[in-house]
């Protein structure tokens, strides 16, 4: 009987409000002294991935872990507003490039399609995996960013439009609204 | 002859054994508890037990991945999912075990029950005969050397196994251009 009262009562249900920021000074603080450590593990995990444990998949998970852990604590939005939305794409990208130009260039260098030890450069093995690993860990860390970004504003309504968004709503130069914004 | 050997009881069984049950503990408690958000931070804790899991099984690359994937981003993409459901109030913690239908409760048990049965099919721990200890794996190891990459991982992925790679990669890709298509807009921020 009283879960039935409760769950009619609107005013009973306590809803989770959304907040931009992290009020605590503890979480902000730990973030910023984190951040950039968590970042050269990532980064350590990329590079170092033929050498020791780790790897592209894993190196870019952390990094964009770590994107992640600062727009939680300082904001969904103004996180968003502060990466280069062109770069963000770029790195998506990335990964499919160099894979695929690593794959074509054993093609011709004599090879078959990833046949990395044919390639006209010293340690080639090494290297070209190396730079696959590169690409990987790019895409996979945009993306990730990329996801949460678009997930986290999927669901709620449009709140933050700039002037030049409000004028052209269909147009999508990307050179106007939140990626200009982010040039001051 | 899959007898099940008695095992010295050194601290990595000891560990191991604490953290499969704490992994069998917590994965219950994600289905049986009530409150959305308990669930999600309960369900990370199964993936960061797993992790630890299989880094005590020496597969650290897959413990990192799951650390990172199942703990880290996994938790964050349902934490913004869930952030816009309502949270009743008070209340019991668990589910009301009336609510539950029994279908659900007959599915889990014949899939679990299901699985289990393949166990016995699985070679022992350590079998000399598994295609583990063949010798593809043998090349792998000394070919992935004698090429610099130290890390077998890796080289699997990537030299070994590249097209698989690059099918993997392709689908990250997509995951980002569906995400970007569905939800029809091609900005950012």
């Amino acid at each position: 009987m009283s879960d039935r009262n409760r769950s009619e009562g609107a005013d009973d249900t306590t809803t989770r409000t959304r907040s931009e920021f992290t009020d605590s000074p503890v979480v902000t603080t730990t973030v910023r002294l984190l951040a950039p450590f968590v970042l050269t593990y990532g980064l350590f995990t990329l590079f170092h991935g033929t050498a020791s444990v780790g790897g592209g998949f894993q190196g870019g998970v952390v990094g964009g872990a770590m994107v992640i852990t600062v727009a939680f604590a300082f904001g969904i939005r103004p996180t968003a507003e502060w990466l280069d939305e062109r770069a963000l794409v770029a790195l998506v990208v990335a990964g499919p490039v160099v894979f695929g130009v690593v794959a074509l260039a054993g093609l011709a260098s004599g090879g078959a399609f990833l046949q990395l030890d044919v390639l006209p450069i010293p340690k080639a093995t090494v290297y070209a995996t190396e730079a696959i690993e590169i690409g990987i860990g790019a895409t996979v860390a945009a993306v990730i960013v990329v996801l949460f970004l678009r997930i986290a504003d999927g669901y709620r309504e449009p709140t933050v439009e700039t002037p030049a968004d409000l004028e052209g709503p269909g147009d999508a130069d990307p050179s106007v609204g939140a990626g200009g914004a982010s040039d001051d | 002859m899959t007898t099940l050997q008695v095992v010295a009881p050194t601290l990595e069984v000891a560990v191991s054994v604490a953290l499969l049950s704490f992994v069998v503990v917590v994965a219950v408690l994600t289905a049986v508890v009530r409150d959305v958000l308990t669930a999600v931070v309960v369900f990370a804790a199964y993936s960061l037990g797993l992790a630890i899991l299989w880094v005590l099984f020496h597969a650290p690359d897959v413990g990192l991945t799951e650390a990172a994937v199942g703990a880290g981003v996994t938790t964050a993409l349902f934490l913004l999912a869930i952030s816009q459901t309502v949270r009743p109030a008070g209340g019991r913690t668990l589910v009301d075990p009336r609510t539950v239908k029994p279908s659900s409760v007959v599915v889990a048990l014949g899939v679990t029950v299901g699985l289990l049965l393949t166990v016995p099919a699985l070679p022992p721990v350590g079998a000399a005969d598994t295609p583990a200890f063949g010798p593809v794996s043998d090349f792998y190891l000394a070919d992935a050397a004698d090429r610099g990459v130290d890390n077998a991982v890796t080289a699997v992925l990537v030299v070994y196994r590249g097209f698989d790679t690059f099918g993997e990669i392709a689908v990250v890709f997509a995951a980002a251009v569906a995400v970007l298509a569905a939800l029809g807009r091609e900005t950012l921020a």
